[in-house]
């Protein structure tokens, strides 16, 4: 199971970025979970750890996502999955993934890992060519693998901590980390700076919409599973997606490959 | 105080002695755990893809998979450390009807899933000790779908060699599941009755 239970969605409209700051805004206003009390020290430490003083509002946007995902999403991913083979769904993502190439590229910079960086330079400069556009993963297969990545994993490679837990309108589990990076990629997406016009707009909200529904269709049976299996399916999504992040940004700090050649280490002796 | 004392010496050897004998025993003792989780999840991995990818139902390998389930995975262990702080506040009557509660769900969760995993296959990586036992590394993959990092956590070899965690991408499943009824719970006015009536109701939905 590949548990991308956060969707990572590709750059909407700067709009949506407005929506959701407003929405956020009144969503704090709303209430806080209660601390429990100091002498249970368990229950304290239980309560730290989850880190989610704002669990109350977050449920009841939880709700209201849910309820959004059940009428639309869920069934427009269904029916994605249903009208389109396999193979045409791939080329969809391939093509999303590669024109979000540059905004990962920029971060493996920022995160100084060179091999990571030369991955993704070579990545778009093979798949947009070779790859039509794309559509189809060549690089992968010529030695250059895939990865994801932003600026809130820049963020915290940098050593900015988290925050704490929020589940938001439309983005759905998420922190205030997270939420800097998403709105750092956002304002850093060559595409965004495309001179404006109806053309672009359309553009934009169309990959927006079908990256949702691409993202929405590749986790359709891991969310089906929690909601069927989990007693709290919010605890449980909240508790998922922060392991899962986690682990990623664990990848990317531990991904720490020697270029080829190995222009930063000279001295070392051949393996 | 004199610090090259006889008596100081020898009890400073004697010291370091007894503190390289836990290390000197410990390395062979490592080395074995390491390979018999490795052997564990190798078997279990093996037994498994052959129920799923066998011929039969899903109803026919239910029975089958519940077998090598019980056979290599440490329930129990994972029951109890999933209901965590609530394990010691629960009375041994409810712990007894927890455990066997928790056993069928858990069996039934993870068969449920046969279906979507049809055409699996799984490669083994390293091993690595750490705290809490031995991690054994695979990569499952699965007909369209990127493959999965799934590390197994094995116990440590001096109880018996068994499966305590899965952990999917990075996702472990008794943390997950821990998260679940701890929440659950503090809902429910920490009453782990209320628990187990809704693992009652989980088990008999899904039989």
């Amino acid at each position: 199971m590949r548990a991308a239970i956060r969707p990572h969605f590709p750059r909407p409209h700067a709009t949506l970025g407005l929506l959701l700051v407003a929405a956020l805004s009144l969503g704090w206003l709303a209430g806080c979970a209660a601390t429990p009390p100091a002498g249970d020290a368990e229950a304290l430490a239980e309560f730290n750890e989850t880190n989610d003083p704002l669990e109350p509002t977050n449920r009841v946007f939880y709700e209201i996502n849910d309820g959004l995902d059940t009428v639309i999403m869920r069934p427009l991913a269904q029916g994605y999955r249903a009208v389109l083979p396999q193979d045409v769904r791939t080329g969809v993502h391939n093509l999303l993934t590669n024109m979000n190439t540059p905004v990962v590229f920029a971060n493996d910079i920022l995160q100084t890992k060179p091999t990571r960086a030369g991955d993704s330079l070579m990545r778009f400069l093979i798949n947009t060519t070779v790859g039509v556009a794309g559509i189809f993963d060549v690089a992968k297969d010529w030695g250059y693998p895939p990865h994801d990545g932003g600026f809130g994993t820049t963020l915290a490679l940098w050593g900015i901590g988290e925050g704490p837990f929020l589940f938001l309108p439309v983005l759905g589990p998420n922190n205030p980390r997270e939420l800097v990076g998403f709105g750092a990629d956002l304002a850093t997406d060559p595409w965004s700076w495309v001179a404006g016009g109806t053309g672009i707009t359309v553009f934009d909200w169309t990959r927006f919409g079908v990256g949702v529904i691409d993202e929405r269709e590749r986790v359709l049976d891991p969310v089906d599973n929690v909601k069927k299996t989990a007693l709290d399916p919010y605890a449980t999504f909240r508790s998922l997606y922060r392991q899962h992040r986690n682990a990623e940004i664990q990848a990317v700090r531990d991904d720490n490959r020697f270029t080829q050649p190995n222009w930063f280490a000279p001295a070392r002796p051949a393996q | 105080m004199p610090t090259h004392s006889p008596a100081s010496t020898l009890s400073r050897r004697a010291l370091l002695a007894l503190a390289a004998l836990p290390a000197g025993l410990a390395r062979p003792a490592f080395a074995q755990g390491a390979g018999a989780a490795f052997a564990l999840v190798k078997s279990t991995g093996d037994q498994l893809v052959a129920i799923v990818n066998g011929p039969g139902t899903a109803a026919e390998k239910r029975p089958k998979l519940r077998q090598v389930i019980e056979a290599n995975v440490d329930i129990d262990e994972i029951a109890r450390f999933v209901l965590g702080r609530f394990w010691r506040i629960a009375t041994p009557e409810q712990q007894k009807q927890y455990t066997p509660l928790f056993r069928d769900v858990l069996i039934l969760n993870i068969s449920s899933k046969i279906g979507d995993y049809q055409g699996v296959k799984f490669t083994m990586g390293a091993t690595h000790a750490r705290d809490d036992g031995e991690h054994v590394m695979t990569i499952v993959e699965r007909p369209n779908n990127p493959p999965a990092n799934v590390e197994w956590v094995v116990a440590n070899a001096a109880r018996n060699v068994k499966i305590i965690d899965v952990i999917a991408e990075g996702t472990s499943m008794r943390l997950t599941q821990r998260s679940d009824y701890s929440s659950y719970l503090s809902r429910n006015n920490n009453n782990v009755q209320a628990l187990i009536d809704a693992l009652r109701q989980q088990a008999a939905e899904n039989k």
